[in-house]
């Protein structure tokens, strides 16, 4: 049966060597009838060895089907959907927008009457959360119950929907599709700046993007024409991916791994299809076929991104993102330096009679290191030392000055350098051989010694500087104890040939930040990054008393290396100070073209001015992104098409056909206008001839709002998906969304003012029955929360949320040894440090996110890792849940926190109290038997804080936060512990 | 404040237990009550949950313990004895031999590929008359109750996919691991701990070179989260959040589900939802797990003989035989699946220095569980792994000299051991060339291997799959896996 295809008309229908399958009508002469019937059991399809095998009603309805006549329908998903009439229902006075028509009629067709309209106090909770993930504030509730006009629910709807916390709680969801997080994923798991990109999202919603808007500038934002850098942002959704920077990883396998992970996440996103099955060979049953899973993975194929992730942060292409103050400035800045730096450039390649005048004995001769950066306070003259065993003096680069040659695990000793601290500035300037040799060399450090005995807690004391060269560049680290440092290394792409001479400055400004490093070959600056702790600033001194080594003794000596013009100025020299420096050898040899730089950047008036202008523009430029963040963008080469092969079983190592950047065959195609790349794919997937794009996105809305899509399998609407339970209804709404402009507001604003969502979540057994899981909606939503609002509740409803939008991320409470467990010892991301203060209760969708740990709580709460696309999460009930919202700090701190609410409004008045906490945790007062429960439950622990009052003592120093002092403790104990019951409740963990 | 007896038998109480089937709390309270709550708790020995059919035949198996060495420890040193490389020391390996497989960047650069022998030596030990390294002697004692596998093969050559494919079944995360698979296969034995547990065990040697694991490797990946892993932990908390804050003693704790079961039937009665009946249940067995977790962790009633077994190390918390020792309180009180993990095995450098180190680490506390298990009855029935994710290579990576040298990743062949329930102990499967390099006799994939696991818990790969983007998905992956039937007794 090699080669038969079911899954498509002409090959079910079509004559094959032993008959045709299907033969409409007839069942005598379809070949499948016979074979699904077949009395040998070696004939009977399917086959034994699959261990699957048909009922006998499913091969009555296969039997009946052909005998009707096999009707054929494309898969319905890829037909474009139409506005489907508004079915007519029994009850039009309940309708109040046409969803209501659609999930009226299924109702009725189930014999089912819709809920009653939730009450008011349960309907604002409800949509607050909804639309803004958090609780409404007591005072909201109030205001909406007294509403009594007729648009009451209206005006709230519109309100919740320009709060900022709608763009947040809506970015919440697209941050797991777009499996955004806070470090590479895989090995190291390094930090990774990355947060621009999730406050993008936020922004996004909250402006209400159009969708398509907001597609094209995910997928493409970097291609657009004059793209800004919000656009360039954008652009980072599948910069997003988890990265390695394994040893011994081999590029071309983690490439094809890359491409891979953004196909599927294209696919799963935006058109609803598992289009990764077809990895390794086409499937039978599945639309996509391998070349056209390998025709996605093109258009992410020609990339500038270099597979290994560097380990750093900022692994390009990254932008700076400056602050939205300063971003004028920063585009501003960027010109002039420009424009700068090409009149000097300029003024070096024209004649100049001033110059040739100074060239003229003795003028030139007098030449001086630039008086700003001061003498140098170390200025190694080779020849005046004691040279050790297996070091000679020998040529330097031109020949002028000499240069210390090491053999072996060789270095000279020289005389501490004090100026070299964490809070100075300094340059360090020198030449150095590249040995033939491959390798990573010290070249010179002041770096403390290794202890004898390795610290118990594993912790890095030693400070000091390293200056290290191989082929892959140079790098400087600085060190202060406590396993922090700075440092500064070329990008991953970065290579020095060896069996060279290399003009080296490294310059620091002081600034304890990694920003303050930088890198000069032969007089350029290097665009360079940092890794290891270095996400932090440096605490601490550097100082060492140790002496300053040139070459080394231990692990990465210079053998076969050289070193000469080695200098050390207590200054940080500019960019043109420091290509002096680089070329200072050249400048005393008399050589002509460097002494005209010299000339024109230290006695020419004019070009004087313009480096200086060019030394307050870098200052300035560091100064705005310092304040900025990075954020990793795409890019394309520019010199190369996308293009991808077939790789035979998914396996990098085994390329077959070459692909072109195409789209499905099974869906419309590409129009001819849109170029073959990331763009022309944007601009495919929001055109209204695309028939998944809209109905996949609303899916999704619907799942937010309603706990499980109209199609169940969000991420699959193929053939192997759950088909739709209300597939008009989700035809109707796909239609609107694209028709109406991608206005995502818009969808939910529909959604909830429908009569459907405004239902009571009551549940009787006949809807049990009949609508176990409440797809139909016969009933308001009600669902478990997910993790960030499980959190987010607590800290709300408490009055600890702290509310800001946007930032870098936040390390709240986690207990201890979640990532040290786990990260390896080089990883940046292995100690926990705890922030402190308002950083604890901020919003969880700020939460830093590890993705070999994320945080603790939300993944019991069934918050994904992070490590690939995600866009149905999970929802289980588990008892490690329960032991969350009862035991971890930031719940307890927050029942405690609401305790302490609660007694200061209520003065001694239990009801008033436990009223106060259900007015903050239900939207409501307590019922009577409610009420007479919890004042038990608080008689009972009064009972026993009273006999134990350092047990009350101790729970109320739970948190970083200070309880207030002047509340009496075993009744703050005991509030403490009836809030703790009921921020437990079902109730307040369900929406 | 009411006596605790009269707070756990209060009115509501009896009501709230009295109702359903499950007859929830029982435990616990009888925990309270000062009663047997081991005799409880073991009473009931049947599987919770888990799939109809399954096992789809007698196991031989009902528990695993899967130690595994992360980093990949060098076959050659240990299980995998190459005499005749002494005889080339520092000669290179024959291009024959590497056939241009693929390297690691690491070692692809190198000009030469300069053979390194081992620099310790093997004896034969037992009626099997097993080769085995002088760093494991205690494995060595117990060369008749383990099956010795040194051609085992894979197709990762980096760590991270490596131990992903080893666990999971493939490369790249995302799918569930072989613990994952028998909770939701073969369900739960025991109502007051999780199914499956993960240990994370320390290594001593500060020069050993170490891999990150992460929590994808215990994840139940597409299947449902109940199913993954729950590491207990040496330090803090042993379950995350097992503990009651500080001032709220076990007393508290239960009055506080009083009041919460109370107030959850009203909402209950009010809206009709079953997701509140879970709950409700789920917060019983959260408080039954708060009682037993303790009781688990605590070695002071195991008599000074398990020390003298384990060794005193065992009474360190984190350190591996420790966590032999917890896995097997584990599986004693009904854990389906433990695994444990040991890292430092990456042995690219100073291999001489460092593997002693990490042997040392290992070796007594794999000889005392086995022996434990037997000695306890359990070893018939509980399955015990030792391994890593792929093999090294017989060539130096770096500088060479006797006693110097290290090792890069080798995935064309390793070594494991397993023993206990339906493998046939007391013998050695599989062999290798002379240099390690390639298997030249039965050779046993990853994938086998996973069906021969799977084999002796009593199911069939093949037909053991769950549904998840379109696709049957099988810890065994697509291709054919064939379960090693010689190393079965």
């Amino acid at each position: 049966m090699a080669g038969l295809r079911l899954d498509t008309r002409e090959g079910a229908m079509t004559k094959r060597k032993n008959g045709t399958p299907i033969v409409p009508g007839k069942l005598d002469e379809s070949l499948a009838i016979a074979r699904i019937f077949a009395e040998k059991p070696a004939m009977r399809m399917p086959p034994v060895s699959s261990h699957r095998s048909l009922t006998p009603e499913q091969k009555d309805i296969l039997r009946r089907w052909i005998e009707q006549g096999a009707p054929w329908k494309e898969q319905w998903a890829f037909i474009a959907p139409t506005r489907p009439a508004l079915p007519a229902v029994k009850n039009p006075g309940w309708v109040k927008n046409p969803i209501d028509n659609f999930i009226l009629a299924k109702l009725d067709a189930a014999g089912l009457a819709p809920s009653p309209a939730a009450d008011r106090r349960a309907l604002i909770r409800r949509v607050s959360l909804d639309l803004t993930g958090l609780p409404p504030a007591p005072a909201e509730v109030e205001k909406f119950v007294k509403d009594r006009a007729s648009d009451a629910y209206e005006k709230l709807v519109d309100r919740l929907l320009t709060s900022p916390h709608y763009g947040e709680h809506r970015a919440r969801y697209w941050l797991d599709a777009a499996r955004y997080a806070d470090t590479q994923g895989i090995h190291v798991d390094n930090y990774r700046e990355m947060w621009p990109y999730r406050d993008w999202v936020i922004n996004a919603f909250n402006r209400n993007t159009p969708f398509d808007r907001f597609t094209v500038e995910q997928i493409a934002g970097d291609l657009l024409p004059n793209a800004t850098i919000e656009q360039k942002i954008a652009s980072g959704f599948h910069r997003c991916n988890s990265t390695t920077n394994e040893g011994g990883s081999i590029p071309d396998e983690v490439a094809a791994m890359y491409a891979k992970d953004r196909a599927d996440t294209t696919g799963a996103v935006w058109m609803g299809l598992t289009v990764g099955c077809a990895t390794c060979h086409d499937h039978k049953f599945d639309p996509i076929s391998q070349k056209d899973f390998y025709a996605i993975t093109a258009f992410y194929r020609n990339t500038t991104q270099n597979p290994m992730d560097g380990n750093i942060p900022d692994t390009p292409p990254a932008i700076v993102v400056p602050r939205p103050e300063d971003e004028k400035r920063w585009l501003e800045l960027g010109e002039q330096r420009t424009a700068l730096r090409q009149t000097l450039d300029r003024a070096l390649l024209a004649p100049s009679p001033a110059f040739e005048k100074w060239m003229e004995p003795p003028e030139h001769a007098a030449v001086k290191l630039p008086a700003r950066l001061g003498t140098p306070v170390m200025d190694l003259r080779p020849e005046a030392i004691a040279l050790a065993d297996d070091v000679t003096l020998g040529d330097g680069p031109n020949g002028a000055a000499k240069a210390l040659h090491f053999s072996k695990k060789a270095f000279v000793s020289l005389p501490n350098v004090p100026e070299i601290d964490a809070d100075k500035p300094f340059t360090i300037a020198t030449s150095v051989y590249l040995p033939k040799e491959k390798g990573n060399f010290v070249v010179a450090s002041q770096f403390e010694p290794e202890p004898k005995e390795k610290p118990k807690d594993d912790i890095d004391r030693r400070r000091g500087w390293i200056i290290e060269v191989g082929g892959q560049g140079p790098s400087i680290k600085l060190a202060s104890g406590n396993d922090k440092y700075l440092s500064a290394r070329p990008g991953p792409d970065y290579e020095l040939k060896p069996d060279a001479w290399y003009n080296l400055v490294f310059t620091y400004d002081g600034s304890r930040d990694r920003s303050g490093l930088a890198i000069y070959v032969n007089g350029q600056m290097i665009p360079t990054y940092g890794t290891g702790e270095d996400i932090y600033p440096l605490q601490g001194s550097a100082r060492t008393d140790v002496p300053l080594k040139l070459g080394n003794d231990k692990k990465n000596f210079f053998e076969n290396g050289a070193i000469a013009d080695f200098r050390i100025l207590a200054r940080e020299a500019a960019a043109q100070e420091a290509e002096l420096l680089s070329m200072w050898s050249s400048v005393l040899s008399g050589d002509r073209k460097a002494l005209q730089t010299y000339y024109l950047y230290e006695r020419d008036s004019a070009s004087r001015e313009t480096v200086a202008q060019l030394r307050k523009i870098d200052l300035e430029r560091r100064a705005i992104a310092r304040r900025g963040a990075t954020t990793l963008v795409m890019h394309e080469k520019a010199d190369t098409m996308p293009v991808a092969h077939i790789l035979r079983r998914g396996q990098y190592d085994q390329p077959g056909a070459e692909v072109q950047p195409n789209v499905p065959s099974v869906l419309p195609p590409m129009s001819a206008a849109l170029p073959r790349n990331r763009l022309g794919l944007a601009k495919w997937l929001v055109d209204p001839a695309n028939p998944l794009t809209a109905r996949v996105t609303v899916n999704r809305f619907w799942q937010e709002i309603f706990g499980t899509g109209i199609v169940k399998t969000t991420e699959d609407f193929g053939s192997q998906g759950e088909p739709a339970v209300n597939p008009e209804l989700l035809d109707w709404l796909a239609v609107e969304f694209r028709d109406r402009g991608w206005d995502t507001k818009h969808m939910f604003k529909l959604m909830v003012t429908s009569a459907a969502y405004r239902q009571s979540a009551l549940t009787t057994p006949d809807k049990i029955q009949k609508d176990p899981d409440n797809r139909l909606i016969s009933r308001g939503p009600r669902f478990r929360m997910d993790a960030e609002m499980v959190r987010d509740y607590a800290l709300a409803a408490s009055g600890l949320l702290r509310p800001g939008i946007g930032g870098p991320s936040v390390k709240p409470y986690q207990p201890d040894r979640i990532w040290e467990t786990v990260a390896m010892e080089q990883s940046n991301t292995r100690v926990y440090q705890r922030d402190a203060g308002d950083k604890e209760y901020r919003r969880s969708l700020y939460t830093f996110w590890k993705r070999a740990a994320p945080p603790a709580s939300m993944d019991i709460f069934n918050a994904p890792s992070r490590e690939t696309c995600t866009v149905r999460r999970e929802r289980t009930d588990t008892p490690l849940q329960a032991l969350v919202t009862m035991n971890d700090t930031q719940f307890v701190e927050a029942a405690r926190y609401l305790a302490q609410g609660a007694l200061l409004s209520g003065r001694g008045n239990v009801d008033r109290e436990v009223d106060f906490m259900a007015s903050r945790l239900l939207g409501r007062t307590f019922g009577d038997k409610e009420r007479d429960i919890v004042r038990r439950s608080y008689r009972d622990y009064l009972a026993f804080y009273d006999a134990h009052p350092s047990d009350a003592a101790k729970l109320l120093t739970v948190g970083q936060s200070k309880a207030d002092p002047k509340l009496p403790k075993s009744q703050f104990a005991a509030m403490t512990m009836v809030a703790n019951e009921v921020m437990n409740l079902d109730e307040v963990l369900n929406k | 404040m009411h006596s605790s007896d009269e707070l756990l038998l209060s009115e509501t109480r009896r009501q709230f237990f009295g109702r359903g089937a499950t007859g929830l709390g029982i435990v616990a309270l009888a925990k309270l009550m000062g009663g047997d709550a081991r005799a409880a708790t073991t009473a009931a020995p049947a599987s919770v949950g888990g799939l109809p059919g399954l096992p789809h035949f007698a196991p031989k198996a009902k528990r695993g313990i899967y130690l595994h060495m992360v980093g990949a420890p060098p076959q050659m040193e240990l299980l995998d004895y190459k005499p005749v490389m002494k005889e080339w020391f520092d000669k290179d390996l024959p291009a024959s031999v590497r056939m241009g497989q693929r390297l690691t960047t690491m070692t692809s650069g190198q000009t030469r590929f300069p053979i390194a022998p081992s620099a310790f030596s093997f004896a034969q030990y037992g009626k099997s008359g097993a080769w085995i390294s002088e760093l494991l002697p205690y494995t060595a004692k117990m060369a008749d109750d383990i099956v010795i596998v040194r051609s085992m093969h894979t197709e990762a050559i980096n760590h991270e996919p490596a131990i992903t494919f080893i666990q999971t079944g493939n490369m790249i995360s995302g799918k569930p691991c072989i613990g994952a698979w028998l909770a939701y296969g073969l369900g739960s034995m025991n109502q007051d701990l999780p199914t499956f547990v993960v240990l994370n065990a320390t290594h001593s040697h500060p020069k050993a070179n170490v891999q990150a694991i992460s929590a994808k490797l215990w994840s139940a990946g597409f299947l449902s989260a109940q199913y993954a892993g729950v590491s207990l932990r040496s330090g803090g908390d042993p379950v995350l959040y097992i503990n009651n804050p500080d001032g709220v003693d076990t007393k508290v704790r239960r009055r506080m589900l009083d009041g919460l079961n109370e107030l959850n039937q009203i909402q209950y009665e009010k809206i009709g939802d079953p997701e509140t009946r879970v709950r409700i249940s789920q917060y019983e067995m959260a408080f039954r797990m708060q009682a037993s977790v303790p009781e688990l962790t605590d070695l002071s009633k195991e008599p000074a003989s398990t020390f003298d077994l384990y060794g005193e190390d065992a009474r360190k918390g984190g350190t591996f035989a420790n966590s032999c020792l917890m896995a097997r309180r584990l599986v004693e009180r009904g854990v389906r699946f433990v695994q444990v993990y040991h890292r430092g095995w990456d042995v690219h450098f100073s291999l001489p220095e460092v593997l002693p180190s990490q042997c040392r680490d290992v070796d007594r506390g794999c000889y005392a569980l086995v022996q434990d298990l037997k000695s306890r009855g359990l070893l018939d029935d509980t399955l015990v792994t030792w391994g890593g994710e792929f093999g090294r290579t017989v060539y130096s990576q770096g500088k060479l000299s006797p006693t110097d040298y290290g090792r890069d990743h080798h995935p064309r062949c390793f070594s494991l051991w397993m023993a206990g329930a339906g493998v046939k102990a007391g013998t050695v499967y599989g062999e290798t060339d002379e240099f390690s390099y390639n298997i030249v006799k039965d050779p046993v994939h990853v994938r086998d291997f996973q069906a021969t696991m799977l084999h002796l818990f009593g199911i069939d790969h093949e037909r053991f799959s769950f549904k998840y983007q379109g696709l049957d998905q099988k810890l065994t992956g697509v291709e054919k896996a064939f379960v090693v039937k010689p190393i079965l007794a």
